[in-house]
Formats: C-alpha cells, sequence, structure tokens
C-alpha cells in the first residue's frame, strides 16, 4: 500500500466520505458480544439476504449503553435514527421488516434519543411513550393505547406510529413522551394532555411549553465522540469519514512541538488515570530532558474492578489514541510508543494491533510520517494481571520484563522512565482527548468544566444503578445528576447510601454529599479521589464494613510486597477489620485503624499503599456509626447483619429453576 | 557364552527377558534366585544390558521431547529476541500454548534467554495472569469485580464451591473443571458476571450455579 500523504489527508478533510443512505451499526465491544451482539450481527446478516432494499451492516464499538447490550443503532430512509437495546437474534428479521419495510420501530427496544429537540421542525411519524417512574413501566401502556386511540380519531393512525420505548434516558418524570424525528419530548404527561398532544404539536406543529423538557443532556462527549461511530477495525473508516489523523497532520506541518504543549496549556488538561497531573507540563519535563531516546506509554492497565472505560475505548475508537500517542511523541519529541494493556482484554489488544497494523502500512507509523520528516513507531505490551502495574514506575518495570515493584520517585519517570530514558504515561482517555483539543482549540476544550479541573470526564457508573453505562459528562457535574439524571437512579427504586469512586484507591460519598460538583480537587477533600473513573452506586443494603473489607483485600491480595507499610500494615489492618465484621472487635480498634492507616499513607513507597487505607478511611469519616454498631452489638449483631445481607442478594427470591442431575458422572 | 552349570537354558532366558517389563523382570529373577539360590552371572549381565537399552531408549525419547520444546521456545523467543524487555510477553506465547508455563518449558527458556531460572520464576510468580500447573479441561470463572461484589458475586462462589466441592483456584480432582474468580472482566454492566469456558454470561443468579455446572459435567462425559 503506498504510504498517504499530507495531500491525501487534506483531500480526505476536504471531502469526507459521506453515510451510506440506510444502514445498521451493530455495537461490538466486550459487553455487547457477552450479551450476544455477534450472533445478533450473524442473524442481521442472513436476514439481509432475503431484505429486498439494500443496507450496510456496520461493526462498530460502544456508544456506552451497557445496561442496554446487544446494541444496534439504524438509519433507514425516511426514517429517526435509533438505537435499539437488549435485542436477540430471533428479533433481527422482525426488525428488518419492520423498520425498513413497514417503516416502524419495534416496541420496547428502542432507547430514546439524548438530543432533545425544542422545535418541531419536522412532521411527526413517531411517538415515543415510557412511563419513567421507579417502579416499572406500568402506565406505559395505557398511554400507548390512548395516543393510539386519539390518533385513530383523528384519522392519523397510519401516519404517525406510537411505540413503547425500553429507556427514555430522563427518569423519575412521569410519563414521557418523545416526539420523533424532531426529538421534542415532553415529560409528566397526564391522561388529559394525550388530546393536546394530538391536536396542537402532531397536527398544529406547536410545541406545548408547559410539558416540554428544556433541559439539555448533562453529557458532553469529548471523549467518546467516535465511539459507536467508527469502525473500530478500519482505518480508512477513521481517516475518510470522521477526519481522522487530521489533528496529526495539523501539528506536523502546521504547529511546532512547543506549540503543541502550549495548546494543551491553555486547554488546562490534566492526566485522566487518577492524580490529575497536567498533561502539558508532563511533556515539557520529558521535552526538556536531553536524551538521544525518549518514549511514550499509553497506560491501559484498567486494574479498578468496576471500571471499563478505557476498555472501551480502546475497542471502540484505537485510532483516536494512537493518534493522540503521536502527537504526544511529536511534541515530546520520542520516537517509540508502548501501549501497555491488561491480558484480561483480549479484544482491545487485538484492535489496537490491527490500528497498528492498518497506520504501519498507511505509513502512519514508522519513518518519515506524512513527509513530515517525523519517525514513530508503536508497540503493544501485555500486562497480566498485576494492579500495582498501573503505577508509574511499576509499569515501566513491567514493559522492561521485570517484577512490577514500583521503585522510589524521584528520579520521575520524565527524567529517567524506560531503559532509563525520559517516558511520559500517559492514560488511555488523556490520550484520546489530545486530537480534539488540536483540532478545536485547547480554548473550547477548557470552556468545559470548572476553574481547577477542565473538559469532561468519562466515568463507568457501576453497581446497584438502574442503567449501568458508561457517562462523559464536563467536570462539575454533581454527582446526584450522574446517578439520578444520566444513570436513572437506584436499582428498584432503593435509597442510595453512598457512591464510591476511584476504586480501591478512592473512597465512598455519601448521600448528603452528593451534590459535590466533580472535580479533582473536590473528590479529594471528601477523602476520595477521582481515580480512573470507576463509579459504584451502593444502596441501603450494602454495608459499609464489608465494602471496606472487600476493597481492602483486593489492595493486601495486590500489594508487591516491597515495603513494609503496605505489606504489613494492609494484612493487619484486614485483620482488625475482620475481627469487626465478625463482632469481635474492641472500642480501641478504631484508634488502631487511625494510627495503621497513617503509617500506610505516610510511609509507603507507592500509590498503591499509600491509598490504600482510603476506602477504609472514608467509610470510618461517613459510617462510623456502622463500625461502632459492630463493636457495641458483638457477635450476635454480626451474625444478623451476616443473615440479613444473606437473604437479600440476587436470585433468593426467584424459585430454583429445575435443573437436570448430573447423572452417573461419578461413574465416569 | 558359556552355559550355567546347573543346566537351566540360560540363552532361552536371556531371549524371554528381552519382552519382559519390569515386573516380568523381578518375576523370573525371584524364580531364578529361588531356583539357584543365586542370580547367574550371565543373567545379571544380561538384565543390565537391556536395561541398559531401555534406558537410552527412555533417553532418546526424552531428547525427543527436549527437541521439541527447544523448538517451540526458540519459535517464542526468535519472535521477540531483537525485543528489549521480552520475557513477559515471551511467558504470554508460551502461556497461550499450553495453558501454563510449565517448568521444563521454563528451564529451556532460562538457557535461551541466559536469564536465570529464579529471575523467570520470580516474574511468573509476581503476575496472577501466569500459572504454574496445567488448567482443568473446562474453566468456570466468577468475576468478583466491585459491581458483581455488590450484586451478589460472594453467594455465587459459594455455590460454585459448595457444587463442585473445591474452593477458588482449585481444578476438581479429575482435571476436569477449574474454578477460579477473577478480577474484573469489565462487563459491570450485566453484573454479577461468570466466564463459562471462554463465554461470558450476565446476571447470573445462585439458582443458575447447578445448570451451569451439570452442563460442564456432561462435557466431561463426552471428553471422556
Amino acid at each position: 500500500m503506498k504510504p498517504l500523504t499530507r495531500q491525501d489527508l487534506a483531500q480526505f478533510a476536504a471531502a469526507p466520505a459521506a453515510d451510506p443512505a440506510e444502514w445498521i451499526r451493530v455495537q461490538l465491544d466486550t459487553g455487547g458480544i457477552a450479551a450476544g451482539a455477534e450472533t445478533v450481527y450473524a442473524a442481521l446478516e442472513q436476514a439481509r439476504a432475503a431484505q429486498p432494499r439494500p443496507f450496510t451492516l456496520l461493526r462498530t464499538g460502544s456508544v456506552g449503553y451497557s445496561f442496554a447490550d446487544p446494541v444496534v443503532e439504524v438509519q433507514a430512509a425516511g426514517m429517526p435514527r435509533v438505537h435499539y437495546g437488549c435485542l436477540t437474534p430471533e428479533l433481527a428479521p422482525r426488525l428488518l421488516s419492520e423498520h425498513f419495510g413497514a417503516h416502524r420501530l419495534l416496541d420496547d427496544h428502542v432507547i430514546a434519543t439524548r438530543r432533545r429537540g425544542l422545535k418541531l421542525d419536522a412532521p411527526v411519524t413517531h411517538l415515543l411513550v415510557g412511563d419513567t417512574g421507579a417502579a416499572a413501566s406500568s402506565k406505559t401502556e395505557f398511554f400507548q393505547f390512548s395516543f393510539q386511540e386519539e390518533l385513530k380519531r383523528r384519522g392519523l393512525a397510519d401516519r404517525v406510529q406510537v411505540v413503547r420505548a425500553f429507556d427514555m434516558g430522563i427518569y423519575d418524570e412521569g410519563a414521557v413522551v418523545q416526539l420523533l424525528p424532531s426529538g421534542v419530548t415532553y415529560t409528566n404527561v397526564l391522561a388529559p394532555d394525550v388530546a393536546r398532544i394530538v391536536t396542537d404539536s402532531i397536527l398544529g406543529g406547536r410545541v406545548l411549553d408547559d410539558l416540554l423538557w428544556k433541559t439539555p443532556d448533562k453529557q458532553v462527549r469529548i471523549v467518546l465522540r467516535h465511539c459507536g461511530q467508527v469502525d473500530p477495525d478500519s482505518a480508512d473508516d477513521y481517516l475518510r469519514r470522521v477526519s481522522g489523523y487530521q489533528a496529526l497532520a495539523k501539528a506536523l506541518f502546521t504547529l511546532t512541538p512547543e506549540q503543541v504543549i502550549a495548546e494543551l496549556k491553555v486547554s488546562a488538561l490534566r492526566g485522566r488515570g487518577g492524580a490529575g497531573f497536567p498533561t502539558w507540563m508532563k511533556w515539557q519535563l520529558t521535552r526538556a530532558q536531553p536524551a538521544r531516546q525518549r518514549y511514550v506509554i499509553c497506560n491501559g492497565d484498567e486494574g479498578d474492578p468496576g471500571a471499563f472505560m478505557d476498555r472501551s475505548v480502546l475497542e471502540s475508537d484505537p485510532h483516536t489514541v494512537l493518534e493522540g500517542m503521536m502527537i504526544a511523541a511529536y511534541a515530546m519529541g520520542a520516537s517509540q510508543g508502548y501501549f501497555y494493556i491488561r491480558a484480561e482484554y483480549p479484544k482491545a489488544v487485538e484492535r489496537i494491533q490491527r490500528a497498528l497494523d492498518q497506520a504501519r502500512e498507511r505509513g502512519l507509523l514508522g519513518k518519515n510520517i506524512l513527509g513530515s520528516g517525523f519517525n514513530f513507531d508503536a508497540k503493544i505490551r501485555l500486562g497480566a494481571g498485576a494492579f500495582v502495574c498501573g503505577e508509574e514506575t511499576a509499569l515501566i518495570a513491567s514493559i522492561e520484563g521485570r517484577r512490577g515493584s514500583p521503585s522510589p520517585r524521584p528520579p520521575y519517570p520524565s527524567v529517567r522512565g524506560l531503559w532509563g530514558m525520559p517516558t511520559a504515561i500517559n492514560n488511555v482517555e488523556t490520550l484520546a482527548i489530545v486530537p480534539a483539543i488540536l483540532l478545536q482549540g485547547g480554548a473550547w476544550f477548557a470552556s468545559h468544566g470548572t476553574d481547577t479541573s477542565k473538559g469532561t470526564k468519562v466515568f463507568a457508573v457501576t453497581g446497584k444503578v438502574r442503567n449501568a453505562q458508561l457517562v462523559e459528562v464536563p467536570m462539575g457535574t454533581t454527582l446526584r445528576e450522574i446517578v439520578f439524571d444520566v444513570c436513572g437512579g437506584v436499582l428498584d427504586g432503593k435509597d442510595i447510601k453512598a457512591v464510591q469512586t476511584g476504586g480501591p484507591s478512592g473512597g465512598v460519598i455519601p448521600n448528603p454529599l452528593l451534590d459535590t460538583p466533580v472535580s479533582y480537587e473536590t473528590l479529594q477533600q471528601l477523602g476520595s479521589i477521582m481515580g480512573s473513573g470507576g463509579m459504584l452506586v451502593m444502596d441501603q443494603s450494602d454495608s459499609m464494613v464489608e465494602v471496606a473489607k472487600f476493597y481492602l483485600r483486593f489492595c493486601v491480595d495486590e500489594s508487591c510486597g516491597k515495603c513494609a507499610p503496605c505489606r504489613i500494615g494492609g494484612y493487619q489492618l484486614l485483620q482488625v477489620l475482620d475481627r469487626i465484621s465478625r463482632g469481635r472487635g474492641a472500642a480501641s480498634d478504631i484508634a488502631l485503624i487511625h494510627r495503621v492507616c497513617h503509617a500506610m499513607q505516610k510511609a509507603s513507597l507507592c500509590g498503591l499503599g499509600q491509598t490504600a487505607p482510603n476506602p477504609v478511611l472514608s467509610t470510618l469519616r461517613y459510617f462510623g456509626e456502622e463500625y461502632q454498631a459492630f463493636i457495641e452489638g458483638g457477635p450476635s449483631y454480626a451474625r444478623k447483619a451476616g443473615k440479613a445481607a444473606a437473604a437479600k442478594p440476587t436470585g433468593a427470591t426467584t424459585p430454583p429453576i429445575p435443573v437436570p442431575v448430573p447423572a452417573k458422572e461419578a461413574s465416569s | 557364552m558359556k552355559t550355567i552349570p546347573t543346566g537351566s537354558g540360560s540363552e532361552t532366558s536371556a531371549a524371554d527377558l528381552k519382552h519382559c517389563d519390569e515386573a516380568g523382570l523381578i518375576e523370573m529373577l525371584d524364580k531364578v534366585e529361588q531356583k539357584h539360590g543365586f542370580i547367574p552371572r550371565d543373567i545379571s549381565d544380561e538384565v543390565a544390558r537391556l536395561l541398559e537399552v531401555k534406558l537410552e531408549r527412555l533417553r532418546r525419547i526424552q531428547g525427543k521431547l527436549d527437541s521439541t520444546i527447544r523448538r517451540d521456545v526458540q519459535q517464542h523467543v526468535s519472535h521477540w529476541r531483537n525485543e528489549e524487555g521480552n520475557l513477559i510477553m515471551i511467558l504470554h506465547a508460551i502461556q497461550n500454548q499450553h495453558g501454563y508455563i510449565p517448568r521444563e518449558v521454563a528451564m529451556e527458556l532460562s538457557r535461551e534467554l541466559g536469564v536465570k531460572l529464579a529471575r523467570i520464576y520470580e516474574v511468573i510468580t509476581f503476575y496472577h495472569y501466569f500459572k504454574l500447573v496445567p488448567p482443568g479441561a473446562h474453566s468456570l470463572t466468577v468475576c468478583n469485580g466491585t459491581a458483581c461484589y455488590l450484586k451478589g458475586s460472594g453467594d455465587l462462589i459459594n455455590e460454585v464451591r459448595a457444587q463442585l466441592g473445591i474452593a477458588e483456584g482449585q481444578t476438581t480432582a479429575d482435571r476436569q473443571i477449574h474454578f477460579d474468580t477473577v478480577r474484573c472482566i469489565g462487563c459491570c454492566g450485566m453484573a454479577p458476571a461468570m466466564v463459562v469456558d471462554g463465554k461470558t454470561c450476565g446476571h447470573v443468579k445462585t439458582s443458575d450455579i447447578p445448570g451451569q455446572v451439570a452442563v460442564l459435567k456432561a462435557k466431561k462425559e463426552k471428553v471422556a
């Protein structure tokens, strides 16, 4: 293949390839595939043969709706573009015949668009209805019926279809109606409003101001801008359709490395891996260090349990991360990059490897890239299941093929890193933001967010939440907005107890403090950290002592054992917590916990040991009475608490399914 | 060849010896000893010679095995020869091939790379991903990430323990089912999750476990 040149890229930018007229995008990331997206894809492909109108079947990454996997997005002529969730292979033929043939949407699978219109700029063709109360969709069918009857009365039944939605993206706002294709959304619709909506909005084309949902979507997609939009396995798709590698071309031909760093300084981008170190400064420090070789590393060792942002970005948009890495390399004068990715993410590894191969074929990696004289190449290194390897110095040791033990800093990696050379380590998300900053300007990026934390942040909201999903919001959005407005609040309508951020290094934030705007500083003040962006929602039935124990056990297991405060302190702390949770704790234990935690925070060598006490300290700070209850209640209380916990869990309420008894297996 | 004074046909017995296995040899030697009160020199010589032949054959088999291992290891190493810090990537390749890292392979790798065996084991034992014992024919892995934990993975683990009679990290006695827990498989949207023979199942209930285990056990019957 002929290497691409500057002119080729300019041509791609001038005349981007258009979307095909009709397509279906199947979202094939690990989560989607686990939920059966591959079989849905196969079924769609099979059903396509019987379809009279041709359409393009595309493979993309995930847009982030994990709760609805497998998700497909459909574009057909004369139809609003919609996402369908929770598809099955059996539904595939029906989806094609209904959506493409009869121009009808499928009931109970449509995910309402988050783009909410304020003007009725097109005649209504479809009406999505959904009851957004916490207690299931009891009124959805009533409203569907009412609208259908009203439309029939007006003779509109064959012009407008009323569809039960799977998810409206608005929660606890009563019955919600969305008019497609304009996206005008009415909330708290009552039975008498049905006739009004039909008369005024559908027939008259007027928006009903009293019902209109004016709040724009909280989400701003910068990191996730291409996720679910591009084919992660195709460099051409990235290059031609979404102006891929244009930021790289801009950097190589119109900016000096200093200007790139200056642009990042304007954007005030801070590392998205958790610590929040200014990215421009990291690059500048690395650049300032005299050396014959510098390295740039993409940290994709997403070890936090409950977090999957990096996996999603690597799987859904690998070329953007690579482009970001190349810009970083150009800015700091590095010629070699490494992707350090968990071996537990085979799909991410596969897609990054393909992206690297494709980029190399097109001359985007190698010598004299695009004829600019800039040389760069990148390789993949696999992690091997060690949480501590997310720490910079441990990560470097692991890439060097050694045990992932951290080493004391300074010297920082920007001075002496991989093979003793200056090295900059950036998180996946950080690198994915970089091309957007170069294309749209640092000031644009800095216009999002708060004074100290600019831009947007991706969170993986999971746990006891109604809609577990990837969320990208501007910094400064409150936790309550993220959990309740975007993700629909707590599962089964229970009360929220706390939100845990930052994984095993973070802490819990109790319900009364959920109105805190999210930023690096505010979370730190609350005794938690931003971390890489895992966000766990806990309801009233979760025991905080158990949660603290869970995280601490994780850190004890993952401690590399090099320094005593972490190795011994963590173990002892776990013993104390275990004692308390069995009701054998003493009143003095609380003071003991504080002492051990303090020692670990002050004396541990690396971030793992320094932050391991965070979950314990923050639960103690906000839920001290739970610890007290265990200590004062003694073993009988602990047993009761344990029983209560054992009574609630999943599956216990459903009758056991009869299972074929494995007969005679013992004899074989 | 001189004949034994007691007149027994040692030539024939020597010829028989060739076809004897260890138990047969011992039996024959016992008989000869009972008969003569001692083991005649030419018989003992013959046995010694045969043993030598057998050992030689074993050594050749071992050598064959060794050379296969060597070839495999060389293949993996040649792929990463010029890379600095290649050890972990080579170990990944080995584990992908064997399912674990056999000791002989690690020893061969040590010779091939010129790295001390202790250094290699230092790395293998540090990382959770590398295994030192062969995994079972089938695997059942329960995710114990935080999201799954909150949604009751602890009960799933207890149920699997009860069903299989083994703890996590262990393999059933017949080496058929390997049970393990994992930090997080990144499918938190469908917690609690479980991976059965590479297939991820989401929203698992405790009541699903006996069925899953039964399916795995049924598979085993097919294999056997």
